[in-house]
């Protein structure tokens, strides 16, 4: 075996494969186009133009690549006053967990090109969505390490959105769950086949799904946490430079995370593509597929922030507790109904 | 919605200042009048000072609008005037009444606070004593509002506080 | 010299001044400084102090852009301060100015005539739509509704240059003059402001949905920051805060200056007196200012032009500079006012500029230059608001009563 077979089968090792090739550097590429639909859009609503002068043609699309390489580059200015350990190793493990759900997430049903053993994948949703859980605690240990009035807010403010909204999101994604009965994220998109797909199907979750997503990762309007009118970054307002960008990618990662899974759970995941033998077929088209219904989720909330603003912290608790929680459960007795009924 | 009357703000201010003068009167406070234009300036003894503000303040003149304060250093005094006018009483809505005293000029004058009457002086307060080094006895908060302490130190509104300016031309040779 | 040692919420001084005894912070408040160098607080400082999440105590510090206008004011002759003093609000030039312009009028006893006071009416409705705009832009990043800053400093820009095509200028116009204005109005004037008004009206109503009527901005504004009527007048609120609180007091009605007393035009009040009321006030004020520009429009077009500056000024004027003004209507300033000397006297000019009612008082002693000069502007009065209607909001309030306050430090540290 030479040398570049080992190389080629390391990289092509379905984990790293699809953690960190496509995972990793799929979502800064697809990070990076949300953003600059994010303010191409925003831009248009208020009649603008948005980026453009860094490369015309592609509509400005490289003033973003500029701005990646500016966190990169940039000076990282760490305060006499701050943990430095916890501040430092809070960004970090904020990112790297945000990335890991990709690592149990099928993106096709071709066995051979899942991330893990099929033996392993019986419960690939249950596991994608606990690790959704860790990094919102590296913000609040970020916002506590910053050592500052207006971090450690940011940071409690945090815990609150995400002791609600977390819930929230994961309840709803699992209202499929129940009505296929199965936590085998391979065999919920394959219930859903051609037509039944679960946003026809259960649109009640669906919407507690997309409203809790914005909420929990911090969507323009609604980064209560990172309000910068009273808390100016909230957990982040001591961070720069690459430790900065590692914390707003988070962000970004985890929604771009739970857009693959809304688009699995509720979008009918590769369908209309039947993935079949091969790489092609077998993985890169049906991955796209699924690829594009994400990315169009998370459009799609990137677009809320050229309508709506802010709202205040007790307000958002208020809804969350009161409107989007009932609506979840509703979701998911909806889901029950739909089992008993034996619709799959 | 309110229509634009056609008032006639003269006649107003003739009736603000009647109601003003009968308010100090009926409490048997001696005061002299001095007309500016668009406006009346009551001025009483230091003492009637307190007492004169509760009068008004019944009377209806429920704000301060300005604290104005002019430095004369030849007649070695401060002229202090609490511009009042009137948010809620129709009537006299508008008119411009000054409750005015005049301060000796000295390194610390002080005056009684009229915070306690009307709130709204609190701030001018502030700012009278950290301009004129005027202290207002009694006020609740008297710091300086506008300035750092080492300039409000130097009293700027004070006339003998003056400006001095750069001289753009200085070291250039006047010709050639 | 003094050692400027801050202790805890007072001054150490050596030389005089008083020292506030320190504050002991409760045991379970949390303080926080908001400003100033802190992206939702201008140039200024608030010390607010909280209990969970809730403002105890609020304390505005402001003066970080003070310029000592009233000192310079006394020493710069009668005409130079005009351009001074609009520095302390560019978007409402002619409004700032305006009092001024009163004041030094009643001590000179000069008149402007009809033109003249309709050009200066016409200039400060203009400013006066930019100033809410502008308020309207930062009030809308203050809540996150990037929309609406958009918007509204995009439709300033129409203003903005109705402004330069009277004047010349786009933010500091200094146009009033004692006696009379600066320039008439350009033949093309008329349609431009007319294209204006109508598009300002289409874009309210724009406005309307995305912000005012938006269900997210009126959960963020309904009943927060209640300033109720006699609050107001105990603190002196001014301008539309007042008139939020249904307080009916504006000086184009009180004191009618210029125009006013011949436009058709009316006063919006309010009586809840939220952050929703000032909001809404401001809106219709801007309604009625589209009025007043049509009205005054139509005046100036009807009318034959005259020379707008004062009869016994313009008797001074050589023959040069009334040539001028017959061929392109612009006055130009007498080199003798460089040395004006006004009447002893004391005046007070008073103007409704965009965020309520300035007052500058004005005494002269008969010299070269003003003995005093006192102003106090709207955001200055409105200052004390913060300390008095903050405590018992949340934290996340501050930002919705600040933009509502429509508070603008230039103005207010002079």
């Amino acid at each position: 075996m030479s040398v570049l077979d080992t190389v080629a089968s390391l990289i092509f090792y379905p984990p790293i494969w699809q953690l960190l090739i496509l995972g990793f550097g799929g979502a800064l590429v697809v990070a990076m186009v949300a953003v600059w639909f994010e303010r191409k859009a925003a831009a248009r609503v208020q009649r603008r133009i948005g980026p453009y002068w860094a490369s015309p043609r592609l509509g400005g699309l490289m003033h973003l690549m500029a701005d990646m390489l500016r966190y990169a580059f940039q000076q990282v200015v760490i305060p006499r006053t701050v943990d430095f350990w916890p501040f430092i190793a809070a960004p970090i493990f904020g990112m790297a967990l945000s990335i890991l759900p990709f690592a149990v997430t099928p993106l096709t049903s071709n066995p051979n090109f899942w991330p893990l053993p099929p033996a392993l994948m019986e419960y690939s949703l249950l596991v994608a969505l606990a690790i959704t859980t860790l990094p919102p605690i590296f913000i609040i240990v970020s916002g506590w390490a910053a050592n500052n009035p207006f971090t450690i807010i940011g940071g409690v403010r945090e815990a609150f959105i995400i002791l609600s909204y977390e819930l929230i999101a994961i309840l709803s994604l699992f209202a499929p769950a129940v009505a296929v009965g199965s936590l085998n994220i391979v065999d919920i998109v394959q219930a859903q086949g051609l037509v039944k797909w679960f946003i026809v199907l259960n649109p009640l979750a669906f919407l507690a799904a997309i409203l809790a997503v914005a909420m929990s990762t911090s969507a323009f309007p609604f980064e209560i946490p990172e309000s910068e009118p009273e808390v100016v970054a909230g957990p982040f307002t001591e961070y720069s430079g690459i430790l900065y960008a590692l914390n707003m990618g988070g962000a970004y990662m985890r929604r771009f995370v739970f857009g693959l899974l809304i688009s699995l759970m509720f979008l009918g995941g590769w369908y209309p593509i039947v993935p079949g033998e091969g790489f092609i077929l077998g993985y890169a088209l049906p991955s796209l597929v699924v690829v594009v219904k994400a990315v169009v989720v998370v459009l799609a909330i990137s677009f809320l922030r050229a309508i709506y603003g802010r709202y205040r912290l007790d307000q958002a608790l208020d809804m969350a507790w009161r409107l989007v929680l009932p609506l979840t459960l509703a979701g998911i007795l909806l889901a029950l109904v739909e089992a008993y009924l034996g619709i799959f | 919605m309110l229509q634009a009357p056609s008032r006639d703000y003269s006649s107003v201010l003739g009736l603000a200042l009647e109601k003003a003068k009968n308010a100090l009167s009926s409490k048997g406070i001696v005061f002299s009048v001095e007309e500016g234009k668009g406006f009346y300036d009551i001025i009483v003894e230091r003492e009637y000072l307190v007492a004169g503000a509760t009068a008004l303040k019944e009377a209806g003149f429920d704000h301060v609008v300005s604290l104005t304060v002019t430095d004369y250093p030849k007649e070695k005094k401060f002229r202090l005037v609490y511009h009042l006018t009137s948010y809620l009483d129709y009537e006299i809505a508008g008119a411009i009444i000054g409750l005015g005293v005049e301060v000796p000029r000295s390194d610390r004058p002080s005056v009684p606070s009229l915070t306690q009457v009307w709130r709204s002086a609190e701030f001018q307060e502030r700012e009278v004593y950290e301009f004129f080094g005027i202290e207002f006895e009694g006020h609740p908060d008297l710091r300086p509002l506008l300035l750092t302490p080492p300039v409000a130190e130097l009293r700027p509104l004070r006339k003998d506080f003056v400006v001095r300016e750069e001289n753009i031309y200085e070291g250039v040779p006047k010709s050639g | 010299m003094v050692e400027d040692v801050r202790i805890y919420g007072g001054w150490k001084d050596e030389l005089g001044l008083k020292v506030v005894p320190s504050k002991k912070i409760g045991k379970d408040l949390y303080e926080v400084f908001i400003g100033p160098q802190h992206p939702g607080s201008g140039h200024m400082r608030i010390t607010v102090r909280l209990d969970g999440d809730i403002i105890v105590e609020a304390d505005p510090d402001i003066g970080y852009v003070h310029r000592t206008m009233e000192k310079l004011g006394e020493i710069r002759g009668w005409i130079k301060p005009i351009p001074l003093f609009e520095r302390m609000a560019i978007h409402d030039a002619c409004n700032i100015t305006m009092p001024y312009v009163l004041a030094v009028e009643k001590l000179m006893g000069v008149e402007p005539p009809l033109r003249a006071k309709y050009l200066r009416s016409l200039l400060c409705e203009i400013n006066r739509i930019g100033a809410h705009l502008y308020g309207f832009a930062i009030f809308g990043v203050f809540l996150g509704h990037s929309t609406m800053y958009m918007w509204a400093m995009g439709d300033r820009e129409v203003f903005i240059e109705l402004a330069e095509a009277l004047t010349g200028a786009r933010l500091t116009h200094s146009y009033p003059l004692p006696g009379g204005a600066r320039r008439d109005i350009p033949a093309d004037f008329p349609d431009m402001a007319r294209r204006a008004v109508n598009y300002m009206r289409k874009r309210l109503k724009e406005y309307e949905k995305i912000f005012l009527n938006n269900p997210v901005i009126r959960s963020r504004l309904e009943g927060v920051g209640v300033i109720s009527k006699g609050l107001a007048a105990e603190l002196g609120i001014v301008g539309p805060n007042a008139r939020a609180s249904g307080i009916g007091y504006d000086v184009r009605i009180v004191e009618p200056y210029d125009a006013y007393p011949e436009l058709d035009f009316e006063v919006p009040v309010f009586r809840e007196g939220d952050a929703l009321a000032r909001t809404m006030v401001r809106v219709e004020e801007i309604k009625q200012s589209l009025r007043i520009i049509e009205q005054a429009v139509e005046w100036l077009e009807k009318n034959p032009r005259e020379p707008i500056v004062d009869k016994y000024l313009y008797g001074k004027y050589p023959p040069l500079h009334k040539k001028i003004m017959e061929s392109e209507g612009r006055a130009k300033l007498l080199p003798i006012s460089a040395a004006m000397k006004v009447p002893k006297g004391r005046a007070i000019g008073r103007a409704e500029t965009g965020r309520g009612e300035t007052i500058y008082y004005v005494e002269s002693d008969g010299g070269v230059n003003p003995y005093r000069v006192r102003i106090v502007t709207a955001s200055a009065r409105n200052a004390i608001a913060f300390k008095y209607v903050l405590p018992g909001h949340k934290i996340m309030d501050l930002p919705a009563i600040y933009g509502s306050l429509d508070y603008f430090p230039p103005e207010s540290d002079r």
